[in-house]
C-alpha cells in the first residue's frame, strides 16, 4: 500500500511549491494512471513515489509519504529501491551497459542476488517483455520500443513491488505503446505488482487504469475510476487534459439528450454503447 | 517539389534501411508520413534535408539531386525540426536564438532584424529568456519558431507533439497549420493518429523501408488492408464507425459508417436516432 498523506514539495531554487496538499493512498496492485498538463507537478509526484525526493533533490518537504510501511524520509535511498521499481522518461539516460543482458544483470549484481537466482531472474525478466531473442543484442542497435522494453525487464528483474514509470511510451508508435501497456498490465496481474504510470496518452491510461489522477497546478484535481472522472470532459479541457474522442462524442450525445448512460473510456465502450442508442 | 526516384538508404553498409521509396510531393501539401518505430520514416526525412545521401536512386529537390546541393542551399529551402528540440537550441537568448539561423546563412542585418521581432511577437515570446529554462512546450515553439522565421518554402516536422500535453500540442499544430496555409509545403512524421487525422491531407505510410500507400489522409485510415499491414491504430471515431458498420449491417451505407470526426459521427447518430423515432412513430400510428 502506499500513502501519500498531505504530501508538498518546493525545490530549492523555486519561489513555491510545485505539489501541495497531495493526498492519496493506492492499495497493493493497483494500476494507476497519473495525468495533466505540462508542468503540473506529476513528474514531481513519480520523484516522491521512488525516494528521488527528497533523496536527491534538495527542498522543502511536508507531510509524509509511506511505501509499503517505509516512510521514504525516514529510510536511506536504496531502501527505497528495493521496494519501488522507477523507468525514466528517456530510457537512454537510465541505460548503464551496452548489451542488453548485461543491462538486465547490472540491478541484480548491485543489489547482491545470491548468483545462483541471476539466470533465473533475467531469463524470466526477458520473457515477460518478450524480448528472449535481444537479450546478446547491442542496446543501441535496437528500436524505441526495444530500448523501453529493456528498460523495463531491467527493472522488473529487481521483483519490485512497486513500478513507476514516466512517460514510459512517449516515443512508440500506437501499436508499440498498447502492447508495452498490455506487457505492464499482464505482468501487474501475475505478479500482484502496483504500476504507477505517468502519461499524456490518456486513452490508453482509461483503458488500463483502475486509478485515473489528474494533477492540476501541484494538487490533485481528481482521482477516481476512469469513466468517473471523464465525465468532466470540459473541466479537463479547460486544465489542459484531453478527453479520448470516444469519450468526447458520448458525452456530447448526453448533453444533447440522445445517450443516458456512464461516460466511456475507449473505442469498444462506445461502441456498445452507440449499439443501444442506434438500436 | 520533392521528388524520390528509388530510393535506397542506410546508415551502415549491411543494414539497409530505406528499400526502393518512391513519391513526389508538390509545393504546398501537408504530407504525414505514418507508419511504426523503424519504418524508415525519420531516415526519409534525413533524406529530405540532406543528412544522409541514398546508397542508390536519386532525392530531387526543386530539380536538383541532394547530392549536389550545397548545406546551405539545402538549409534555405528545407527547415528541419527535430524531434527533441533540445538537439536545435544552441544560443542563451530567445532573440539570438532566432537570428541563429540568419547568422548562419550570412543574412544578419536589418531585415533579419525585423523578421525576428514579428516572429517573437507572433509567437509570443520574451526576447531575453534563456531557452533552456523554458518548459518543453516552449521550447519545441521556440525550435519552431526558429524555422519559421527564416520562411523556408518547405518544413519537415519529426514527430513535432512527441512529450507535449494537449494545449502545447494545439499550440504547436495550430503554428504549422497558419504556415501551411501561408503557402509553406509541411512534411510532418506523425504518430499520434488524431493529429494526422486533423491536420494532414495526404499520408504516405511505410513499413519496412518501404512505402506502402499515399493517398489522402481519410482514404488511408479508412483502408483496412494498409492499417493492418503496416500495423497502424485508426483515429478512434473512424475505428468506431467501423466497428459499428461490422456490428450493425444496416448502418453499412449511412453516415454512421463513414464519419471521421466527432462533429461527423454526432450528426450521423443523432439523423439515425431520428430516423428509427420516426419510424417507431409512425408503426405506433
Amino acid at each position: 500500500m502506499i500513502e501519500i498523506s498531505n504530501f508538498s514539495f518546493k525545490y530549492r531554487e523555486s519561489d513555491q511549491p510545485v505539489v501541495s496538499g497531495i493526498d492519496l493512498t493506492i492499495p497493493d496492485g493497483a494500476f494507476v494512471g497519473i495525468t495533466g498538463a505540462a508542468g503540473s507537478g506529476k513528474s514531481t509526484l513519480t520523484y516522491a513515489l521512488n525516494g528521488i525526493i527528497p533523496h536527491c533533490y534538495p527542498g522543502d518537504f511536508y507531510g509524509s509519504v509511506v511505501i509499503d510501511g517505509l516512510d521514504t524520509c525516514d529510510v536511506v535511498l536504496t531502501d527505497v529501491s528495493q521496494v519501488v521499481g522507477s523507468v525514466c522518461q528517456d530510457v537512454d539516460s537510465q541505460f548503464v551497459t551496452s548489451i542488453v543482458e548485461d543491462e538486465v544483470l547490472y540491478g541484480l549484481e548491485n543489489f547482491g542476488v545470491p548468483r545462483d537466482e541471476i539466470e533465473g531472474r533475467v531469463s524470466r525478466a526477458l520473457a515477460d517483455m518478450g524480448i528472449s531473442d535481444l537479450r546478446d543484442r547491442v542496446i543501441s542497435s535496437l528500436s524505441g520500443g526495444q530500448k523501453q522494453k529493456v528498460a523495463i525487464a531491467s527493472i522488473l528483474a529487481l521483483n519490485p513491488r512497486v513500478l513507476v514509470l514516466d512517460e514510459p511510451t512517449a516515443e512508440l508508435d500506437p501499436a508499440s505503446s498498447q502492447a508495452v501497456f498490455d506487457l505492464l498490465a499482464r505482468y501487474a496481474r501475475e505478479h500482484g505488482t502496483t504500476v504507477v504510470v505517468v502519461e499524456q496518452k490518456i486513452a490508453l491510461l482509461s483503458q488500463y487504469a483502475d486509478l485515473l489522477v489528474i494533477v492540476d497546478e501541484g494538487r490533485i484535481r481528481f482521482a477516481d475510476e476512469p469513466a468517473k472522472v471523464l465525465e468532466h470532459s470540459d473541466e479537463l479541457k479547460r486544465i489542459g487534459v484531453n478527453c479520448p474522442r470516444s469519450t468526447t462524442l458520448m458525452n456530447r450525445l448526453r448533453a444533447e439528450g440522445l445517450y443516458g448512460g456512464a461516460s466511456v473510456r475507449n473505442v469498444r465502450e462506445a461502441r456498445e454503447a452507440l449499439k443501444e442508442v442506434l438500436a | 517539389m520533392i521528388e524520390f526516384d528509388d530510393v535506397h538508404a542506410s546508415y551502415e553498409a549491411t543494414l539497409p534501411i530505406l528499400k526502393g521509396v518512391s513519391f513526389t510531393i508538390r509545393d504546398g501539401e501537408f504530407v504525414a508520413f505514418v507508419g511504426t518505430n523503424g519504418a524508415g520514416k525519420s531516415t526519409t526525412m534525413r533524406l529530405v534535408n540532406g543528412l544522409l545521401k541514398p546508397d542508390a536512386g536519386q532525392v530531387l529537390i526543386d530539380g536538383v539531386p541532394t547530392t549536389e546541393l550545397r548545406t546551405s542551399e539545402l538549409a534555405r529551402r528545407v527547415g528541419f525540426l527535430f524531434q527533441n528540440p533540445d538537439s536545435q537550441i544552441c544560443c542563451n537568448t530567445v532573440r539570438e536564438e532566432l537570428l541563429f539561423g540568419f547568422k548562419a546563412l550570412g543574412q544578419a542585418g536589418p531585415e533579419a532584424d525585423e523578421r525576428v521581432d514579428a516572429i517573437i511577437e507572433e509567437f509570443g515570446f520574451d526576447a531575453d529568456d534563456d531557452p533552456f529554462l523554458l518548459n518543453r512546450g516552449a521550447r519545441q515553439l521556440l525550435a519552431l519558431a526558429s524555422i519559421v522565421v527564416l520562411a523556408p518554402p518547405v518544413v519537415v516536422l519529426d514527430e513535432p507533439t512527441t512529450g507535449l500535453d494537449y494545449r502545447e500540442c494545439a499550440k504547436v499544430m495550430d503554428i504549422v497549420r497558419r504556415i501551411h496555409e501561408r503557402g509553406t509545403t509541411v512534411i510532418m512524421v506523425c504518430h499520434d493518429m488524431e493529429v494526422v487525422a486533423d491536420y494532414a491531407t495526404r499520408c504516405i505510410v511505410m513499413s519496412d523501408g518501404t512505402v506502402v500507400d499515399d493517398a489522402p489522409t481519410f482514404d488511408v485510415l479508412r483502408n483496412r488492408d494498409t492499417l493492418e499491414r503496416a500495423s497502424l491504430v485508426p483515429p478512434q471515431i473512424v475505428d468506431l464507425s467501423f466497428e459499428l458498420a461490422r456490428d450493425m449491417p444496416q448502418l453499412a451505407e449511412t453516415a454512421v459508417a463513414r464519419a471521421n470526426t466527432v462533429d461527423e459521427m454526432l450528426a450521423a447518430v443523432a439523423e439515425e436516432a431520428r430516423t428509427t423515432q420516426d419510424v417507431e412513430r409512425s408503426v405506433c400510428a
